[in-house]
């Protein structure tokens, strides 16, 4: 078994001034560099030794890394290194983005967010993280900056599995922009933990839906879901059920089951995956439940 | 002692809140625990290599690399200590020697100029290893073809009141046998078997373990730890390393949370072997939260069988228990704890015909010590669920049943001890009551099912016959009072009762009372160990004796000075008061420089030092086939826990709304302190409860950390915590005290599955009762239901 | 390894060092500082035991590199009471039982500071979620969210 070490390994650290500081840096020393914003992560794996970075880059200092800006036309952009209390308290997440806000609130605890940034969160593509699911539902893209200059990812192309994010070598994440959400937008976030606050997900669902006019049902759903997959996943065959009958019970189960058949848990020390998938189809049936509701006191 | 009698009104500050008095330091950062203290730029810093395998033999290990390594001071290993050590049963080296036993045994130490270097220095060990096969259950373990872990069992050095089996995985095999079981069947109208199980936890105290030793250039040892045992620790090493006691000093700063964990010796002895090799050099070993994990103790797990035969008017005539307990590799404390649970193995109940088996089984897990509870939360989980079991089945009321079986004063007990005065039916009434036991109330949400339910216990401080305590006072010139103890603060408050209860005694106001800390075996008087709840009574004794020892020394001087009779004064609030003359003089000074005789005839009296001391003098033998006699324990402390929760049918989470304590204390000295070690057992019972297990694979634990060993937080708590203190005073307690530290853990967890039983109908036999746990039993359950209509 | 050379402002007075790049924030107060109030638990963030207030909010000191302090406002337990008079919830806490062995609490201390700091009239809901980054094996978390409520009452 590997014990990790008491303390931290050696290594450099410099705080970068600019992002072609941050790509050269990157590029000439592609094994032995990192970047770190808030350290939650890397300094666990480089205690257990699965990360051996020589050079510790912090880039939370980089021009407009820490922003947070609304504009009800374009949206929400966050930089990377924006903590996710930062998020959280904003007035236009608290406002607009609310199932940010209440995937935060899920999200480890009050200190550590003080620390962890969104960028982190997503650029570890755990298949936990509480954002992923998030950024897939509100439709977020990712804009990435390398030696070819800047690149947008939409979320929904970014994981590529446990760990595995589609940065390319030399690249990395400076903002997130969310869109404007749909109007009339509601949502909620469910997130089972072994206890009740604090734990990394079991499984979590993050339900979003707004009157649209275009579908059958009169109500557009977007579902997608975490710690069920290698990534976080959206679930469109459920979504398109939920477009196309009214909302009712039958249907919310139907949709559940469809989650629940989509989603692809492991068995592992933290839950089996009979029970994940069983929890895949409660809590999806709890969130669209919850949220016809508040779609009915809007509407 | 006639004034210490519990029929008279206890005199002040005995049975009041006072505020704890280590707290200050506490919320100011002031308080130092071992990671604290200074040492200088000399430390040195150790880190161990640890067996990889559950089970092997050591066939070469290579430390070259190691040694050269710069900033590497030395490297130990099992070739630099080779006596036994252990509490009951010497059967572990301080570094493994041939054969490894569990994952984590230390193999090597490395002394190194800083703990980084001595982490690194222990990857560049070598060792070759021939892997055995383990052994990962301990029913494995007792059949005759599993590999032996400790073939030299036989050789081991052994307390008289354990009996271990050479030649077998077995270190303890404890029997009951009263009445006559097998008459006793045919009787019964109901018979009830279960197999309950119970893992492997740990306590979790939120300081992990830390030692710093230093050896002299002469040899002298010098131990700082954050311990429950300072004397126990200085005794074993002083054995194991065949130095003598004095020559060991053990100094014992606050402790971060013990729960049992740091009790005898773990790290310690490691930290004073690798200081040998480097004379001068204090070298300190810190385990890592990890490490503390799965290289201390862990509570050890049991497989309990258990059968119950009662009546149909719903007596309970007989009760046949076997427990395999999972010891570990090595058992320092598991051979009592084996020992313990077979005489406390029918709960507290009155049964007439009893049969007990009780197997300590050595097993490749990580080594079994004692936790808060000291078997018996293990076994309650059992006893008390198949308790419900049997009164479902005789259709009685659960509350009625227990209310018609348990103990009570004057009963004889499963080992044939008479029982002592116990407050227990009161405890149950109480108890249930505080839940509204027998109304149902609706649950909070459509998914969700409500269910109450509630578990009574017993537990004896579990101990040798003869442990004892020792005290002294020492006045000061502005008659302040050093209170000189070898008790530990571990966080239960003992220095602020035990600094109450020398105030009573001696007379003097409670803000006089200095606890002469840190504990240090150089100055402190002896005590036993900070364990089995057993202070309280036993330090109390001998605080109590110390203060009135102390007391008469000045009455006579003062008797002396005025020609009085010492009979006549008192010393109340620090003043000597004559009841006859009305005379009265403050001790302040008096107490070092004594008091002039008339006419410059010279002085009377002089330093005052009181000193007392208690052990326990009746407690007899069991019979080893029968487990019987006449008095096995000194007393027993009794309760009930009531629980009223809810159930989220679906995802499987239970929440608490609201959980009643009741325990007899005998005395309280501290009520809001007594309230205070009642939520923290419950909340830790909780967290055993539905939280916590370590898991293994092929004896690999696999959750060495927090962020897969869950533990309780603030949100997981129950909604409300009720405690209630009964007083039915101990004979031979200060004003009738007796313990209350481990007790409240200890009918949580069956509590809450009886409770989840009554909610949703699911019988859970393995603890913990994970949310996924109870999700799985309720989807057995409708699949069984379906298939029945 | 690089050293570097920071500056910062801990418990009000200003501290110039030299340190490693891999020197915690914690180790530094620790041993640099002998500011031995703020304990080690866990080294990953998950205990709290290591909490400081950085600039005004509660932090893992654990998870922070000395560095990065450089500039920064450090508080720990050191630093709560000043000029002679204990904080409320150190009051609080010596009255109610606030805590048993005394590891946990220097940390939860800072973060019930923070928490009075940013919402004075908080619910027992919210001070039992600003604990969750805090455990406690003693006392069931029962009087630590007395004496906070207690503080709050008494004004903070």
């Amino acid at each position: 078994m590997n014990l990790p070490s008491p303390g931290l390994p050696d290594f450099d650290y410099v705080s970068a001034d600019t992002s072609d500081e941050v790509v050269s840096l990157l590029l000439k020393y592609p094994n032995d560099a990192r970047l770190f914003m808030g350290g939650t992560d890397i300094f666990l794996h480089m205690r257990d030794r699965l990360v051996t970075p020589k050079l510790l880059v912090d880039v939370k200092h980089l021009p407009g890394m820490t922003s947070i800006d609304f504009d009800p036309k374009s949206g929400l952009r966050l930089g990377a290194a924006a903590t996710l209390n930062m998020i959280a308290r904003h007035q236009a997440v608290v406002k607009y983005y609310s199932l940010l806000a209440e995937a935060i609130d899920a999200f480890g605890m009050y200190q550590l967010r003080n620390r962890a940034t969104i960028g982190g969160n997503l650029c570890n593509a755990s298949p936990c993280a509480d954002t992923g699911p998030i950024a897939l539902v509100y439709e977020a893209s990712l804009l990435a900056i390398g030696p070819k200059g800047e690149r947008t990812i939409p979320a929904a192309e970014f994981f590529l599995g446990p760990g595995k994010n589609a940065l390319d070598e030399g690249e990395f994440l400076m903002r997130i922009d969310f869109p404007t959400p749909p109007k009339g937008c509601a949502g909620r976030y469910l997130k089972l933990g072994r206890n009740s606050a604090g734990d990394l997900a079991l499984v979590s669902a993050a339900v979003m839906a707004y009157p649209d006019e275009s579908v059958k049902s009169s109500y557009s759903f977007r579902l997608a879901l975490a710690s069920v997959a290698p990534t976080p996943i959206r679930v469109p065959a459920a979504e398109a059920i939920l477009a196309r009958d009214p909302l009712t019970d039958e249907t919310i189960e139907l949709a559940a089951n469809e989650a629940e058949a989509t989603s692809r848990p492991i068995d592992d020390i933290r839950a089996s995956a009979h029970y994940r998938k069983a929890m895949v189809k409660a809590l999806t049936r709890r969130g669209i439940l919850e949220v016809r509701t508040m779609l009915e006191k809007e509407g | 002692m006639d004034e210490m009698k519990h029929t008279q009104k206890a005199p002040y500050p005995i049975g009041e809140s006072i505020p704890r008095i280590d707290i200050h330091a506490k919320v100011t950062g002031e308080a130092k625990f071992t990671d604290d203290l200074p040492f200088g730029p000399g430390l040195l810093y150790g880190r161990v290599l640890r067996s990889p395998h559950p089970h092997a033999l050591i066939k070469h290990i290579n430390v070259s690399k190691a040694l050269t390594m710069p900033g590497v001071r030395a490297v130990v290993t099992g070739a630099d200590s080779d006596e036994h050590i252990g509490l009951y049963l010497k059967d572990r080296f301080i570094f493994c020697r041939e054969r490894v036993r569990f994952v984590g045994d230390p193999v090597a130490g490395v002394v190194a100029t800083s703990e980084a270097i001595a982490d690194e220095a222990c990857r560049l060990i070598d060792v070759e290893y021939e892997v055995l096969d383990p052994v990962l259950d301990p029913i494995r373990g007792i059949q005759p073809d599993a590999p032996l872990l400790h073939p030299d069992l036989g050789d081991y050095v052994v307390a008289d009141f354990i009996q271990p089996k050479p030649g077998t995985n077995i270190s303890n095999h404890f029997k009951v046998r009263k009445g006559d079981i097998e008459a006793a069947w045919p009787k019964c109208d109901v018979i009830v078997e279960r197999s309950f199980r119970v893992p492997e936890v740990q306590h979790v105290p939120i300081e992990t373990h830390i030692a710093i030793a230093r050896v002299d250039q002469n040899g002298k040892i010098t131990l700082w730890s954050s311990s429950q045992s300072p004397f126990a620790q200085r005794n074993l090493i002083s054995e194991a390393l065949g130095v003598s006691q004095s020559d060991i000093r053990v100094i014992a700063p606050y402790v971060g949370g013990g729960f049992g964990s740091k009790a005898g010796v773990s790290v310690e002895g490691m930290a004073v072997v690798m200081a040998r090799k480097v004379p001068g050099h204090p070298v300190k070993m810190r385990l890592t939260r990890e490490e503390e994990f799965f290289c201390s103790f862990v509570r050890q797990g049991l497989i309990a069988k258990t059968r119950v035969g009662a009546t149909k008017d719903g007596k309970i005539l007989a009760m046949k228990t076997e427990y395999y307990w999972d010891a570990g590799a090595y058992t320092e404390y598991g051979v009592n704890i084996t020992r313990a649970s077979g005489y406390s193995s029918t709960g507290p109940y009155n049964i007439p015909n009893v049969w007990a088996d009780s197997y300590c089984v050595y097993t490749n897990h990580p080594v079994g010590g004692p936790m808060r509870g000291f078997g018996m939360p293990e076994i309650h989980w059992g006893i008390e669920q198949i308790m419900d079991i049997v009164a479902d089945e005789l259709g009685m009321d659960k509350v009625e049943f227990r209310l018609k079986n348990c103990l009570r004063s004057g009963d004889i007990n499963v080992t044939g001890m008479k029982m002592h005065p116990i407050g227990l039916t009161e405890c149950i009434q109480k108890a249930s009551k505080a839940i509204n036991w027998g109304t149902d109330e609706p649950a909070s949400a459509p998914n969700k099912r409500r269910g109450k339910g509630l578990a009574i216990m017993w537990k004896a401080p579990a101990m040798p016959p003869n442990a004892g305590s020792s005290a002294w006072v020492r006045l000061n010139e502005d008659a302040t009072v050093s209170l000189g103890i070898g008790g530990q603060e571990i966080g239960q408050g003992t220095f602020t009762v035990a600094a109450q209860m020398a105030s009573a005694a001696l007379g003097v106001p409670m803000d006089w009372i200095r606890i002469s800390a840190p504990v240090d075996t150089q100055y402190s008087p002896y005590e036993w160990q900070t364990v089995a709840s057993r202070l309280t009574w036993s330090m109390g004794n001998a605080i109590v004796k110390a203060a009135h020892n102390a007391r008469k020394q000045i009455l006579d001087i003062v008797a002396k000075y005025w020609d009085e009779n010492p009979e006549d004064l008192d010393i109340k609030d620090g003043q000597v008061i004559s009841y006859k003359t009305e005379n009265s003089i403050s001790i302040e000074n008096i107490v070092v420089y004594g008091l002039p005789q008339p006419d410059g005839a010279g002085w009377q009296g002089g330093p005052i030092i009181g000193h007392g001391n208690f052990m326990p003098t009746y407690v007899t033998d069991l019979d080893n086939e029968t487990g019987q006699g006449e008095r096995a324990v000194v007393h027993y402390t009794t309760g009930c826990q009531a629980v009223d929760l809810e159930v989220n049918i679906e995802t499987g989470h239970i929440t608490i709304l609201n959980i009643a304590s009741a325990f007899d204390v005998g005395k309280a000295i501290n009520p809001e302190q007594v309230r205070a070690q009642i939520e923290g057992g419950v909340g830790m019972g909780a967290s055993t409860g539905i939280l916590e297990s370590l898991q293994f694979k092929d004896g690999i634990p696999q959750n060495i950390s927090f962020m897969d060993y869950r533990i309780a937080t603030a949100v997981d708590m129950p909604k409300k915590v009720e405690s209630i203190i009964v007083e039915v005073p101990q004979d031979d307690g200060p004003w009738g005290a007796r313990g209350v530290g481990e007790h409240p853990m200890v009918p949580t967890a069956p509590a809450i599955a009886n409770a989840l039983t009554a909610a949703v109908g699911v019988r859970i036999l393995d603890l913990p009762l994970t949310p996924e746990k109870v999700f799985l039993a309720l989807e057995q359950k409708a699949m069984t239901q379906g298939k029945g209509s | 390894m690089g050293t570097h050379r920071i500056t910062l402002t801990v418990n009000r007075v200003q501290e110039v060092a030299e340190v490693p790049s891999n020197l915690t924030l914690l180790d530094f107060l620790r041993e640099r500082l002998a500011l031995t109030g703020t304990k080690n638990g866990c080294s990953t963030g998950e205990c709290g035991a290591c909490t400081v207030m950085m600039n005004g909010e509660p932090v893992n000191s654990c998870l922070v590199l000395a560095v990065e302090a450089d500039g920064a406002e450090i508080l720990t337990i050191e630093g709560l009471a000043h000029d002679g008079q204990l904080d409320t919830l150190q009051k609080a806490f010596i009255e109610l039982t606030g805590t048993q062995c005394g590891f946990c609490a220097p940390g939860i201390l800072i973060s019930a500071r923070a928490l009075l700091n940013r919402n004075p009239h908080p619910s027992e809901a919210e001070i039992r979620d600003a604990l969750r980054g805090h455990l406690c094996r003693c006392t069931g978390y029962v009087r630590i969210v007395e004496s906070i409520q207690a503080a709050a009452k008494a004004g903070g």
